[in-house]
């Protein structure tokens, strides 16, 4: 029996149309770059067994950094897996292996929360090393 | 299509129809009701008469109008209805051999992809409208849109 | 009407109808959405229309010729630079950023290496059978996606190559097959009829699906009867019996596919299995598409075997090239660089937080042309003309064709075009050490 609050998932990095971090930058501001971007798409029934509700955070760790972004449902993806649009959110989570870069099925661990999602600028911070 | 499921499915053409197909059609868009099919009206097709009534509701008999909705928040502008429309497709346009529709469009195109997004040009010669018996049922541009941008509809 | 290459993507639609005073874009007729936004790219909201350089942690409108000097002293004060990038640009700014590359010592590579060169690169051993998209059009009569997902990022693709009647296949759609395998249910799943076959397979057990491919090749008798990767049998059969039967197929090969593994290498297997289908079939043909993003992603091969006889990254030492084990990844993870050009893309987006925060630690120059996450942490950022757009030039397609980019507009504030100011970098390197 899996305990309810930590489940191993596999983390896929994808492209959306809709959730297109280029059309950020290039249109967009901040706060709409967050929006789109700090989301993680999951299915309905890891939603329920997850005990989240949509005023919930998720956050998404693997062995070494975690991420918090907003969840959403999605009947499309099989259980067991989230989906994260390519982004600098999700970019935390990806990794290298054998000199080569990891960007699907990462085995990450998910629990609901209520910590806040990370601001643009305050990754860029975590990235240049100045917390 | 629903209505259809709750017909006799005879094409007795008691109804001056020549099939069941073409008389739900005309119960959709309001241009008959379901009295005016003669064999519903007997006893052991009462449940599917009760059910037809309750499915079209006030609006039987309202004539209405067929409308194509194209979502702007959905669409990508891939250009699918465009090659795909068979009214286009029947005089072999530059869409069909993979290249770009003609422009300015040519009568008989309905769609038109500008600024990104896909347009509706003219409704006129859509098949529902312009045809008889089963292409008159043509869904195509809706189920093949990958994005669900389009909806038929009649208002 | 005269018609225009879109730049948006790597599928470089050579049909959009442009309509414009010589100022303004007025309207794009024929594009998608992406090629759109790349044409809105003229006017957007957050372009960089004047060099910038970081003072007091604040990035700063300066002049050109202080930003220029400001990078040529960057560049003299490093032993070991890195370029990266140059996938948005045209083949001639992958010539100039070779050469510069030469000029100051450096490692240079390009996005195709972390994306589809990666294939190209296995398959110097083994052997590939690539196509172009107008024999996909015409002879095609069997698509496979494998691990990619054109309804969202290159929106016309499904277009032009299943919907088309083509020469050879004049019924068009009812006689082409679609095949999808993906593990997640995505937008291409939309556009499949009655006779395509959709496989949702297990997450990560591509490698199952080849190898029983591979045993059961031409027989599809001793077919697990409990299926592979979650792929019940009857599903396996007709995959089998398409992929045998076909007389003119294509694979389409997306991001899920050249994932590394621990154990085995994928797309080793992959390239095993279609050698493998190719002699086997007496008439028929299976080849391969390889989808990549940006717009020039294929050309920097191309640059680097015609001008310095090498396919790939290239390194100088003593303004010569060198052979070296290095990747762009091993490079930047053993952290063997002290200063980084990166050319019209945004590595601190893209590449792993470990990556970044090491490319971070270095002065690093920009040279692109709206904000982005790498611009929030670059010391010089330098823009240039919008390719396709504001400057011409050559470019290679996915399927490795070449195209001519047009120019439509000029360019704001007379910025150069990525060519000029490479070439210009290099000129002023070359007059500082006289």
């Amino acid at each position: 029996m899996e305990a309810l609050n930590n489940l191993d998932f596999l983390l896929n990095t994808i492209r959306k149309i809709d959730n297109d971090q280029a059309k950020e930058y290039s249109f967009g501001n901040e706060q709409s770059l967050e929006e789109n971007l700090a989301i993680a798409f999951i299915n309905p029934k890891d939603f329920d067994k997850l005990n989240l509700v949509p005023s919930l955070h998720l956050k998404i760790s693997n062995k070494q950094r975690n991420i918090v972004v907003k969840i959403e449902k999605d009947d499309n993806i099989q259980e067991g897996i989230i989906s994260m649009p390519v982004s600098i959110w999700s970019n935390q989570l990806t990794e290298i292996l054998k000199n080569e870069l990891v960007y699907k099925n990462i085995v990450v661990s998910v629990e609901a929360t209520r910590e806040p999602i990370l601001k643009f600028k305050e990754i860029i911070q975590k990235i240049r090393g100045i917390e | 299509m629903e209505l259809y499921k709750y017909l006799p499915k005879t094409n007795c053409k008691e109804c001056g129809k020549p099939t069941c197909m073409a008389f739900s059609l005309d119960l959709l868009q309001g241009k008959a009701k379901v009295d005016d099919c003669p064999p519903i009206l007997k006893p052991k097709y009462k449940k599917q008469y009760e059910k037809l009534k309750q499915l079209l509701g006030s609006e039987e008999g309202q004539e209405k109008e067929l409308r194509i909705n194209v979502d702007e928040d959905l669409c990508d502008g891939c250009g699918i209805c465009v090659t795909i429309c068979p009214v286009n497709a029947r005089y072999c346009p530059p869409s069909l051999s993979g290249k770009a529709p003609e422009y300015p469009p040519e009568k008989h195109q309905l769609f038109q992809v500008i600024g990104g997004k896909c347009e509706l040009l003219n409704l006129e010669h859509c098949r529902r409208l312009d045809s008889e018996g089963r292409e008159r049922e043509c869904r195509v541009c809706e189920t093949y849109c990958p994005r669900e941008a389009i909806k038929i509809e009649y208002v | 009407m005269k018609r225009y290459p879109c730049s948006g993507c790597s599928l470089l639609c050579d049909d959009i109808i442009v309509k414009s005073d010589g100022l303004f874009i007025e309207e794009v007729i024929g594009a998608c959405l992406k090629g759109k936004e790349r044409f809105d790219q003229v006017s957007a909201k957050n372009r960089i229309t004047s060099p910038m350089i970081r003072k007091n942690n604040e990035l700063t409108d300066v002049s050109w010729e202080e930003a220029l000097a400001k990078t040529v002293e960057i560049i003299k004060n490093s032993s070991a630079p890195l370029l990266y990038g140059f996938s948005n640009v045209t083949c001639e700014a992958q010539k100039a950023g070779m050469d510069l590359a030469r000029e100051i010592n450096g490692f240079i590579d390009s996005n195709a290496s972390i994306c589809q060169g990666k294939i190209l690169n296995k398959a110097k051993s083994q052997g590939i059978n690539l196509t172009t998209i107008t024999e996909i059009i015409n002879k095609v009569d069997l698509i496979i996606l494998w691990g990619a997902n054109p309804a969202e990022t290159i929106p016309r693709l499904l277009n032009k190559v299943l919907f088309s009647r083509g020469k050879f296949r004049m019924t068009g759609r009812e006689i082409k097959t679609l095949i999808i395998i993906d593990p997640v249910k995505t937008a291409s799943f939309r556009v499949m009829g009655v006779r395509d076959l959709a496989l949702i397979i297990e997450p990560d057990k591509d490698v199952e699906l080849i190898q029983m491919l591979k045993e059961e090749c031409c027989s599809v008798d001793s077919i697990p009867s409990g299926g592979v990767a979650g792929l019940d049998k009857n599903d396996l059969k007709r995959l089998l019996l398409h992929l045998t039967g076909a007389e003119n197929g294509v694979i389409i090969l997306g991001q899920g596919i050249i994932q590394p593994h621990a154990n085995y290498d994928l797309i080793e297997e992959l390239l095993d299995l279609l050698q493998l289908i190719n002699t086997r079939q007496v008439k028929g043909r299976i080849s391969l598409l390889l989808l990549g993003g940006h717009f020039n992603m294929a050309g920097f091969d191309h640059v680097a075997l015609s001008s310095y006889g090498v396919s790939g990254k290239l390194q100088f030492e003593n303004k010569k090239l060198v052979i070296s084990e290095d990747t762009i990844i091993s490079k930047i993870n053993k952290e063997n660089f002290d200063c980084s050009i990166i050319v019209g893309t945004d590595p601190i987006s893209h590449l792993p937080h470990s990556l970044s925060s090491k490319l971070a630690k270095n002065p690093l120059i920009l040279i692109d042309n709206h904000k982005s996450a790498t611009s929030h942490i670059a010391d010089v950022v330098l823009p240039t003309a919008i390719t396709g757009i504001e400057s011409s030039g050559l470019v290679y397609r996915i399927d490795q064709v070449p195209i001519e980019l047009k120019k439509i507009l000029n360019p704001p504030n007379n910025i150069p075009s990525d060519e000029e100011l490479l070439n210009q970098l290099i000129e002023k390197l070359n007059g500082g050490a006289k």
